[in-house]
């Protein structure tokens, strides 16, 4: 049986925890954008939503982290872009890889394979001359962490 | 393989001025010195490419400031176009201060 004491214990616990649980989240996005402005060097706020333009290929479900291809497909002339950057949110080390074109190139594409620690948002981001930056982003699900 | 050798792939065909694909793998272990050995639990040190230049005629192409999260034995893909034939030279190196260059001849028709 419960008496009248342990009913509020229980229900002040509740009370806590559904108080804290917003602070919680919060604090896990300012994290990410935390690292993303450390490693792209502007704020998340500024980089605009480019999936119309750029194409980023993913799988949905990565059986192991290890190995997780990307491949990041853009219409954007080779010539207007500074750089591209492949980031994963969740990553030890989010900042994976930054790709410096030329006009050589002919087309803004890039394909390599990552390593991911956990289920966690990719992004490729791109720098274009004019100073503004482009991203699109994935989710991929990994089972199992490639990272340790 | 040996560490630092790679495998360059690039169409049999390619036509001047035309964008075309290479692909290429590097052997290499790729260790980002966040993992820990499960029986000591000491980090592994890392290991991993750092820089890689692509350079054809001597012009750079792309180049690439590699991080620690980038696969095992790495696989890079890349579209270049060129008027003339040439020499293709893929350079890099890593945080232990390996050097390798693999070099491609490209014939343009």
């Amino acid at each position: 049986m419960m008496n009248r004491r342990e009913v509020l214990k229980l229900a002040g616990t509740g009370v806590l925890l559904s108080t804290l649980s917003p602070f919680v989240n919060l604090s896990f996005s300012s994290e990410v954008e935390e690292k993303f402005k450390k490693h792209v060097g502007v704020p998340m706020s500024k980089v605009k939503d480019g999936s119309d333009k750029i194409k980023l290929k993913t799988p949905t479900i990565a059986e192991t982290g290890a190995n997780v291809p990307v491949s990041v497909d853009a219409k954007i002339p080779v010539e207007d872009v500074d750089w591209l950057m492949i980031f994963v949110d969740h990553n030890p080390v989010p900042r994976v890889i930054k790709v410096h074109f030329s006009p050589m190139n002919g087309k803004t594409f890039f394909a390599t394979r990552i390593k991911m620690a956990k289920t966690s948002n990719v992004r490729a981001i791109i720098k274009k001359k004019d100073g503004s930056y482009l991203q699109a982003l994935k989710e991929v699900k990994v089972t199992i962490g490639g990272c340790g | 393989m040996a560490i630092g050798t790679a495998r360059v792939r690039v169409p049999k065909k390619i036509k001047k001025g035309k964008p075309f694909k290479v692909q290429f793998i590097i052997i290499h272990p790729m260790e980002p010195g966040t993992r820990k050995d499960k029986k000591t639990g000491k980090l592994i040190p890392a290991h991993h490419i750092t820089k890689l230049d692509i350079k054809f005629n001597g012009k750079l192409v792309t180049h690439m400031d590699v991080g620690g999260a980038v696969s095992a034995n790495p696989y890079f893909a890349i579209m270049m176009k060129t008027d003339e034939s040439g020499t293709l030279e893929i350079s890099y190196e890593d945080n232990k201060g390996g050097k390798w260059k693999k070099s491609v001849e490209i014939k343009v028709s």
